[in-house]
């Protein structure tokens, strides 16, 4: 792929003269997402962001395997008259670490783990959908221009207004509990996918129409289609490539809104399905149910979850940014 | 047709209504079984705290919303059928006392309870002489007729019940109510007449025997023509009970008065203690219970119980304890089971699924032992004719009794159990905790169940209320709620289980039972003269219905209710479920 030039100079790389005058090593030619790479390495803080996102997805795909199964009930473990779990801290115990569910007794730890696939699944599932959809359009309407761009334009401007809460409401309540061959949890996941990412496109469609405005002008476009290249590859051979950065950085800070989105949906109980664990779904039992006050482990442990997969996120987001783009520090 | 209830937070302890029962059966006006100054836990279950005559003092009740309506003829939220009894004389209403006493219906505005003649299609009420509207005018039967008129026009009065439009005969099916007929003088009701200003005569298309009870609405207080503004009627109710309204912010607060006209012969169930009367409206459900438990307050409106928070606050402080009640509510929890869903279409399959549910983990779900005892009847132990039995082991094996379910899968010919949905609103936690706790009981005998969400705004009307949506997605397990209009067993159990009530959207009947036998029974019931007859009656509605095990009771709900040391008469009556608002008064 063809790289402009003066982006592997920022202040974070060495300048060219000092590079010549260091030593006589072979000077080798750095990609961009070396650079970046370098420069993201150096972040202490990017990485420990870098690192519970790893540690998250590793527990997301095998922790499942590992925990207890979420939906057994442990009515021995529970209070009847407060409906609150026995023992101090949300009946915190070497058998349930996290400790229990109220009213219903399940292991928290098991629901965490679960649930945690669960929202990491659709965090990173929507953001997916959003970030092809919003390339694709952003870098259609940054290139052609003209009356192209003035219509997507206007179609992100009616997706940005659009009250998606409210119809994410009526969209979960109106489709079926079977529909396209799936039902229960796999199709409201699946809708779920679809309407945070559907509407999160627009966002990433501006900044990559913003950056395809100023890549289109540059050299390396305008050699590739003196050598006849048509729109599709200039397009996805010679712009897209040169994006990777933006992409990847808006993709990460996507990722916790959506994650938080999902959260949301849960607490106004349009989520994931019961008995299906969910973060966002404990929350907002333990506020409706009044739990917050008589056992508020049951509010700490899921808020806590969200808070440091939120936070990890966004401390990888940000450090990736830097990487990429020093310049906006 | 189901009485509304405010409900949040219902929690409870093992009581026995029946000591409750025995305990009012002497007590004379206004006042439970035994008296107390002595405040112990559950003491306004079995009797009345404090009892006084000290007039004066300021009562305020507080409200986490509003009431559906504060004119007596457009409301169906039992706190308010309570409330409205400080203002609005009906015809009859219930007896002022707890226990079994309180649900007695006897006469207020009437000298009498109506007399019935022309095989119960007829009914004949005569009003007491010398009764006013607060401003000293004279309350004559075409008052009456007029505030029954006037309930016609769901589009002035959506919220009341609907008895009088579906019982009275003559032009009642296509009578619009007085504000659109303006002909004859606005008594254009040709089925109920005045003969003379103290007679009221009501004209019935059916034999009707609980005709009593349907007056006892505050739907029959007397409205006087001239003063009727419409929707805006209840900013000022004409009074002809204890209290009037002083002034009324609309969603925010409303303050009575003594009503200086008001003579205590009117209508001896209803006392006129305070001096002043507040209702805070719209305040936050939890600022309620604290600002109850410092004594900022004497009541909550609602009286459905007070929030997790507060519950724990007094279930663990002995002298808060002391100062609250966990009375029965009249309110009950339960699923229906489908009759036409197959498998359920098999008594024996419906019969697994009532052994096999885990009954303590639902009574969990919906609040614990001070949230409601655990159910075993299709009728709750607040109607008359409610006999103890336990036809499918719930109380003696509340666990669930798995060997039980597994025969009567056997008898149903599925073995290895089946697939079912469980239906249930989605935005009601409770609801949310109980189905998942029948899942997860249904699952140990193999019977696979799906929930199925749906909100509670369309869950009658579109969902599952409609039988042909309930059919073609399979729900045969269907959560619901219910609170008697009237108690006894046709005002609770008629719309719930009798053949005729079945309709294709806003049905009641969800389990489709169409029992010949039952239906039988409610025709009696209708006949029935005698009171014996009417309870053996209701006894054999109650066991035909378990028999068919088309319902699955879950609890009969309970409300933790507190009662600040200042307020004086304090009990629960049985009727309305919570403390008798017209009979409070202060230190």
């Amino acid at each position: 792929m063809a790289v402009p030039i003066d982006v592997a100079s920022g202040p974070g790389g060495p300048a060219p003269e000092e590079a010549l005058s260091a030593s006589d090593k072979a000077i080798e030619g750095r990609s961009l997402s070396q650079i970046a790479w370098r420069r993201l390495r150096k972040d202490k803080v990017a990485m420990t962001g870098g690192v519970i996102i790893v540690i998250l997805i590793v527990i997301a795909i095998v922790g499942p395997y590992l925990v207890a199964n979420p939906n057994t009930y442990h009515s021995e473990l529970i209070d009847p008259t407060y409906s609150r779990p026995i023992g101090p801290f949300g009946g915190i115990s070497l058998n349930h670490p996290f400790g229990v569910e109220p009213i219903t007794g399940r292991d928290m730890l098991a629901r965490i783990v679960v649930g945690a696939r669960y929202s990491l699944l659709i965090g990173f599932a929507a953001t997916a959908l959003a970030v092809v959809i919003g390339a694709i359009m952003g870098v259609i309407a940054g290139y052609f221009g003209g009356w192209i761009d003035s219509i997507i334009a206007r179609l992100m401007d009616i997706f940005l207004a659009f009250p998606l809460l409210v119809f994410a409401i009526a969209l979960v309540g109106v489709i079926p509990s079977s529909a396209f061959g799936l039902s229960g949890s796999n199709l409201r996941v699946v809708l779920l996918v679809f309407v945070i990412g559907f509407f999160a496109w627009p966002y990433m469609g501006r900044i990559i129409r913003g950056q395809t405005l100023s890549l289109r002008e540059r050299e390396f476009v305008d050699a590739a289609r003196s050598l006849g290249a048509r729109g599709p590859y200039v397009l996805f051979r010679e712009l897209l490539p040169n994006m990777v950065g933006p992409i990847l950085v808006y993709a990460t800070l996507l990722i916790p809104t959506n994650i938080l989105f999902e959260a949301a949906l849960d607490f106004l109980g349009v989520g994931i399905i019961p008995p299906t664990p969910s973060w966002g779904y404990m929350l907002s039992d333990a506020v409706t149910q009044g739990f917050y006050s008589v056992d508020p482990m049951y509010m700490i442990i899921p808020g806590l979850a969200i808070f440091i997969t939120i936070m990890a996120f966004n401390l990888f987001g940000d450090g990736l940014r830097d990487a990429f783009d020093p310049r906006s520090r | 047709m189901r009485r509304k209830t405010g409900m949040l937070a219902a929690v409870g302890v093992v009581i026995t209504l029946a000591a409750a029962a025995c305990s009012s059966s002497s007590t004379t006006t206004g006042g439970g079984g035994g008296n107390t100054n002595t405040p112990a836990f559950n003491a306004g279950v079995t009797g009345v705290v404090n009892s006084s005559t000290k007039k004066g003092g300021t009562v305020t009740f507080d409200n986490s919303s509003a009431p559906d309506s504060t004119d007596a003829g457009g409301t169906y939220y039992a706190f308010n059928l309570n409330f409205t009894r400080l203002y609005a004389t009906p015809l009859t209403t219930y007896k002022s006392c707890g226990g079994s006493c309180g649900q007695q219906v006897v006469p207020a505005l009437a000298t009498s309870l109506g007399t019935a003649t022309n095989n119960n299609k007829t009914w004949t009420f005569h009003l007491k002489s010398g009764v006013k509207f607060e401003d000293g005018s004279p309350v004559t039967s075409s008052d009456v007729k007029y505030a029954v008129e006037r309930t016609f026009d769901r589009t002035v009065l959506p919220n009341g019940p609907s008895y009088f439009a579906s019982l009275l005969a003559g032009n009642a099916s296509t009578y619009p109510g007085p504000f659109k007929d303006r002909a004859k003088n606005l008594m254009g009701l040709t089925s109920v007449t005045t003969p003379d200003p103290t007679t009221i005569v009501f004209q019935l298309k059916q034999p009707f025997g609980d005709f009593n009870y349907v007056v006892a609405f505050p739907q029959s207080a007397p409205v006087p023509p001239a003063k009727d503004k419409g929707t805006n009627y209840q900013l000022h109710p004409l009074s002809t009970g204890p209290y009037m309204f002083q002034s009324y912010q609309l969603n925010k607060q409303y303050t009575l008065v003594p009503n200086p006209q008001w003579n205590p012969s009117w209508d001896p169930q209803v006392k006129q203690l305070p001096s002043k009367i507040i209702v805070n409206l719209n305040v936050n459900a939890n600022d309620i219970d604290n600002r109850l438990l410092a004594g900022d307050i004497q009541v909550d409106q609602a009286g459905s119980g007070v929030q997790a928070a507060a519950r724990a606050r007094i279930l663990s402080n002995p002298t808060l304890k002391s100062n609250s009640d966990n009375p029965v509510n009249g309110f009950m929890w339960f699923y229906y089971i489908n009759t036409k869903v197959a498998p359920l279409n098999n008594v024996h399959c419906r019969m697994a699924v009532e052994y096999a549910v885990n009954k303590t983990e639902m009574q969990t779900a919906y609040g614990g032992p001070y949230g409601g005892n655990i159910a075993s009847t299709a009728i709750p132990p607040t109607v008359i004719g409610y006999s103890k039995f336990d036809m499918y082991n719930a109380l003696t094996k509340p666990g669930g009794d798995t060997a039980a379910a597994k025969q009567q899968l056997q008898m149903c010919g599925q073995p290895s159990g089946f697939n079912v949905n469980i239906a249930y609103r989605s935005d009601r936690p409770r609801e949310v905790s109980s189905s998942q706790a029948l899942q997860a009981s249904l699952a140990t005998v193999g019977i696979k169940a799906t929930l199925k969400g749906y909100t509670a705004a369309n869950y009658y009307g579109n969902f599952a209320g409609v039988p042909n949506y309930v059919h073609s997605h399979n729900l045969g397990l269907l959560a619901g709620g219910w609170g008697p209009d009237w108690p006894d067993a046709y005002g609770w159990g008629w719309a719930l289980f009798d053949g005729g009530s079945i309709v294709p959207a806003g049905n009641t009947n969800i389990a489709e039972l169409n029992d010949p036998a039952v239906n039988n029974l409610f025709l009696q019931l209708e006949a029935a003269t005698t009171d014996s007859d009417r309870v053996s009656i209701s006894e054999q509605i109650d066991k035909k219905v378990m028999a068919d095990a088309v319902m699955l009771p879950a609890v009969y709900s309970k409300a933790l209710l507190y009662r600040p040391p200042n307020l004086t008469n304090v009990y629960v009556q049985t009727y309305y479920g919570m403390y008798d608002y017209s009979a409070l008064g202060m230190k």
